[in-house]
């Protein structure tokens, strides 16, 4: 497995508010479209992975970036109509991602 | 470019097919509806240990079935459109594209 | 490959794609006999079931198997059920009475299959998939578990290379039983959190 970037240590922590970033790649990508662009809290740190859309392309060789589990609020992805206050987590490479206002 | 494959939260799919059936929750429940589906299974063990496709193309291929085709298509069987798509476009087997 | 083939019944499909390989040098029927009985022989639920049963009668292993999955895999020699090839890594997560998880994965169907087994037809339909992260409560009432409205539900979506397995809290009245027995009343349900063990 390759080794991981320069950031080896992960932007991200435990606790981090992010948003996920408004992506629509024509190509595969690992981001699902009810989570672009949604506030979420870091809830785990995971070890890095290749980057699927990188390996799905041939890319070689690929990025490889630390993944993090976000919990999102229902509320956040799906309104206030929706079932109401379950959480769902998605585990997400960190180009996915982006520090929300105010954290660093 | 929206995939039909992102499925999260889309509507009007209706009830989870088999959620009632007390059979599929058992631990002997069988691992396979057909022979078919068992050696579509096989096929792609065997043709990702040797590296002729990985995980993320595979999916890739699945994720580029013509709508109508992936959400008519049963599980396996999206699978093995998957192998036969990847197979010719890595001209493993010749052929035109399929889709 | 040429529509023709697409027209066929399925599994004479199969055997043609089959037969193709073969002919090109690709493969063998051996390869593929070998790579399903192998398979068959190992993946099963009663892999999860055993490593629920422990947690329930050890608190230790419990703990070991919620803080560091992978080494409890060791522990019970399950190790080689994940596929460390592709860096697939397993997280349990616990059932408590306040809250209930339930696993997916919308984009495809990822599934920790050494320790579970295929996955079962429902987990792999487009209305689960769709479903069960928008409207849990509703999915999991059709598959018969009523939740009370104070349990709080987390969906965990497995996008990565994460492999979700639930550890359920032990059924009421089962005080006197051994971890064999305990491991038979474990259902492919509960593991993916659609049962309440």
């Amino acid at each position: 497995m390759a080794e991981p970037g320069p950031d080896a240590a992960g932007r991200f922590r435990p606790g981090d508010r992010i948003r996920t970033r408004t992506i629509d790649p024509a190509h595969h990508t690992r981001l699902p479209r009810y989570a672009r662009g949604r506030l979420g809290v870091v809830e785990r740190v995971q070890r890095p992975f290749p980057l699927p859309d990188d390996r799905a392309r041939g890319i070689a060789p690929p990025r490889v970036e630390r993944v993090y589990t976000v919990a999102f609020d229902a509320r956040e992805l799906w309104g206030d109509a929706g079932e109401g206050a379950h959480t769902v987590t998605i585990d997400l490479w960190e180009s996915y991602l982006e520090p929300e206002r105010g954290d660093r | 470019m929206a995939r039909i494959s992102d499925l999260g939260g889309t509507e009007g799919l209706g009830p989870v097919p088999g959620a009632g059936d007390e059979r599929q929750q058992r631990q002997d429940a069988p691992p396979f509806h057909a022979d078919w589906e068992a050696r579509v299974y096989a096929l792609s063990r065997v043709l990702g240990g040797k590296r002729l496709f990985n995980t993320d193309e595979f999916r890739d291929a699945i994720e580029r079935m013509p709508p109508s085709e992936y959400l008519h298509a049963s599980y396996y069987e999206r699978w093995l459109a998957a192998m036969e798509t990847l197979l010719t476009e890595k001209h493993v087997l010749p052929g035109r594209r399929h889709g | 490959m040429s529509d023709e083939h697409a027209s066929l019944p399925i599994a004479a499909r199969v055997r043609r794609l089959e037969e193709r390989l073969i002919e090109a040098g690709v493969l063998t029927d051996a390869e593929l006999d070998h790579a399903l009985d192998r398979f068959l022989a190992s993946a099963s639920p009663t892999n999860g079931a055993r490593l629920v049963a422990r947690a329930w009668v050890n608190p230790g292993f419990r703990g070991l198997l919620l803080g560091d999955a992978p080494a409890a895999l060791t522990h019970l020699g399950l190790t080689e059920r994940m596929h460390a090839a592709t860096g697939e890594i397993l997280r349990v997560v616990e059932n408590t009475p306040g809250r209930h998880n339930v696993i997916v994965c919308t984009l495809c169907s990822c599934y920790p299959v050494g320790l579970l087994g295929p996955s079962p037809s429902w987990y792999k339909s487009p209305a689960y998939r769709a479903r069960v992260v928008r409207e849990p409560r509703a999915v999991l009432a059709e598959f018969g578990l009523d939740l009370p409205p104070d349990v709080e539900i987390t969906v965990w979506d497995a996008s990565a290379e994460a492999r979700y397995m639930v550890l359920p809290q032990r059924p009421a009245g089962t005080g006197a039983l051994d971890e064999a027995q305990l491991a038979r009343l474990v259902t492919r349900g509960g593991l993916v959190g659609t049962a309440a063990a």
